[in-house]
């Protein structure tokens, strides 16, 4: 009953993306349109391994797994399409999980997107373990930020949720060098990076390309979903239904 | 007969607004009820704290035996609820099929709940492509696919056409006939006595009166009489039938449990008297009369 119920709600969440044009377009082939570009205009930079797509692809990923859910959030409680729901029965956790569930296989997408973009005009070379290990990653240490997402959501409405998050992610994106390396940003956007959650997120893949020390990036990203948990708790607690 | 719904002293505050100021309320397997009021009554939020979607502020709701907090109690009732919508990215079809899915009904429970609300012809469009009255029918064939105990119905008519309004009584009609208890919300007052055994009356968030479509007509003062007049008011008051009296320009209306001893008075004391009508007051005006008295009485 219950894994037949969450199958639904994650099914209904899928043809929602795949149905919303806009989704498809700014969280998947907008990012993989400016990696290409990026790469492009910048090169390589000599590398030939997973790191080429570490920092970025961690962007890529928030960009579908911090935007969408919020947003598709705030979009179900806008329409009142979320009252609907929860009085049918279905839990609202569901609803919750199915959000962020739906959007794990538009990050693999770009994911993979950005990689053959890489291998095609990068030169990356594959290495296929190393390449599982940064996706596993980075989708997983994507998803404390869907619970930011969704607490957004859950109070927000639908424009007001899309510029919220968008305004939380950029800045965190630029700071953490995830668009353009630390080693041509100034010493203070470096410092104030390195505080970043997102910059963990992206240390802790580059890690699996690079080896290194990988504890303290971790404990970033507990960190983050602990107070990520507590945030959306409360938030749903007070949210309107 | 086994009761699906019982709601109990029930309060709800919306801040410095008590929206419910204590409703008990309850309904037998295969009852009709019918729950009247103007706006601002607190139907809604009566019907909200049923539903399970607001916490009530004290007092408490059972419905088919469970809180209906809990989401599995929930899956058995039927809701329309007004302010609500649809995505745009799942059909009508996709929404039932959907409901029944996890109602854990077949298919053809789904097809069924279409064809009895005439949302078969459109079952491909896209759910939020519908109009307004065409929602409310999708609302209710969601609702209808799992065999509800109890239909929790706000406001449902508004926005149907008089064909959907016909074939929506008629699918009303047999699903209490099969023992499902129902809970209508209206501001119509003549479809509800139509239709429904009992009719409550909330005003205010209280319940002021209560009973048969039969009763309620019986509570008021019998007679209603209007004529153009210069007789005061005063004098009309001070006859003893006579419940109340108003007067605008020279029309003057008076409410009476008895026509003739404030007839007599009125020919008596004005020979020139115009358009004199006596009627008995519809189910509507009754209703107005009972929401305003208490209106009167609490300003
Ligand atoms: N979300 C809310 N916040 C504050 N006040 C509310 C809210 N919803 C309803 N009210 C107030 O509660 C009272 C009852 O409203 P409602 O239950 O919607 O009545 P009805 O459905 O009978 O028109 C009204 O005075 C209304 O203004
Ligand atoms: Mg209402």
């Amino acid at each position: 009953m219950t894994g037949q119920m969450m199958k639904l709600e994650v099914r209904d969440e899928l043809l929602a993306m795949r149905r919303e044009p806009a989704t498809l377009f700014f969280s998947v082939l907008m990012p993989v349109l400016f990696f290409a570009m990026f790469i492009g205009l910048f090169g390589p930079e000599g590398a030939t391994d997973a790191s080429i797509i570490a920092p970025y692809g961690t962007f890529a990923v928030l960009a579908v797994v911090m935007l969408s859910p919020g947003i598709g959030l705030a979009d179900a409680r806008d329409r009142g399409w979320l009252r609907v729901k929860r009085v049918s029965g279905i839990p609202l956790s569901m609803t919750l999980l199915a959000k962020v569930i739906a959007a794990v296989p538009y990050a693999v997408a770009v994911l993979l997107a950005i990689t053959v973009v890489a291998v095609f005009v990068g030169g990356m070379t594959v290495d296929v373990g190393t390449l599982l290990r940064v996706f596993v990653v980075l989708v997983l240490g994507a998803m404390p930020f869907a619970l930011f997402s969704l607490a957004v959501g859950a109070l927000a409405g639908t424009t007001a949720s899309a510029a919220i998050l968008n305004a939380i992610l950029m800045p965190m994106v630029i700071l953490s060098g995830l668009w353009f390396p630390h080693e041509i940003m100034p010493e203070w956007v470096v410092s104030i990076g390195e505080f970043m959650p997102t910059y963990h997120l992206a240390q802790l893949a580059m890690v699996q390309v690079e080896g290194g020390a990988w504890l303290g990036h971790l404990a970033v990203l507990g960190l983050t979903a602990v107070v990520g948990a507590t945030v959306a708790a409360l938030t749903y607690r007070s949210a309107r239904p | 007969m086994s009761s699906v719904l019982a709601v109990n002293n029930l309060r709800h505050r919306y801040g410095a607004v008590e929206a419910l100021a204590g409703v008990s309320l309850s309904i037998q397997e295969g009852e009709f009820v019918a729950l009247l009021g103007p706006n601002g009554a607190g139907k809604t939020t009566l019907v909200r704290s049923i539903v399970g979607l607001i916490k009530p502020t004290s007092g408490t709701v059972t419905v088919a035996g469970g809180d209906p907090a809990k989401a599995i109690v929930r899956r058995r009732l039927g809701v329309v609820q007004q302010d609500v919508g649809f995505p745009r990215t799942l059909t009508v079809a996709e929404v039932v099929e959907g409901a029944a899915a996890r109602a854990g009904g077949d298919p053809a429970t789904a097809q069924r709940a279409l064809d009895e609300m005439g949302l078969d012809e459109v079952r491909k469009r896209r759910a939020s492509d519908l109009s307004g009255g065409q929602q409310q029918r999708l609302q209710l064939a969601m609702g209808l696919v799992g065999d509800p105990a109890l239909l929790v119905l706000d406001e449902p008519t508004v926005g149907l056409d008089v064909s959907a309004r016909r074939a929506f009584w008629l699918t009303l009609a047999e699903r209490r006939r099969g023992g499902t208890g129902i809970l209508l919300t209206t501001h119509i007052v003549e479809e509800a006595a139509a239709v429904a055994d009992r009719v409550v009356v909330l005003d205010g968030g209280r319940v002021v009166a209560e009973g048969t479509p039969d009763e309620l007509r019986r509570l008021l003062p019998g007679r209603r009489i209007s004529a153009r007049t210069r007789v005061p008011v005063e004098a009309i008051r001070a006859v003893d039938d006579v419940v109340s009296a108003s007067a605008e320009a020279d029309r003057m209306v008076i409410t009476a449990i008895h026509a003739e001893p404030v007839v007599r008075v009125l020919l008596d004391l004005d020979r020139d008297l115009r358009d004199l009508e006596v009627a008995t007051p519809s189910l509507d005006e009754v209703l107005s009369e009972l929401t305003t008295d208490r209106e009167r009485v609490a300003a």
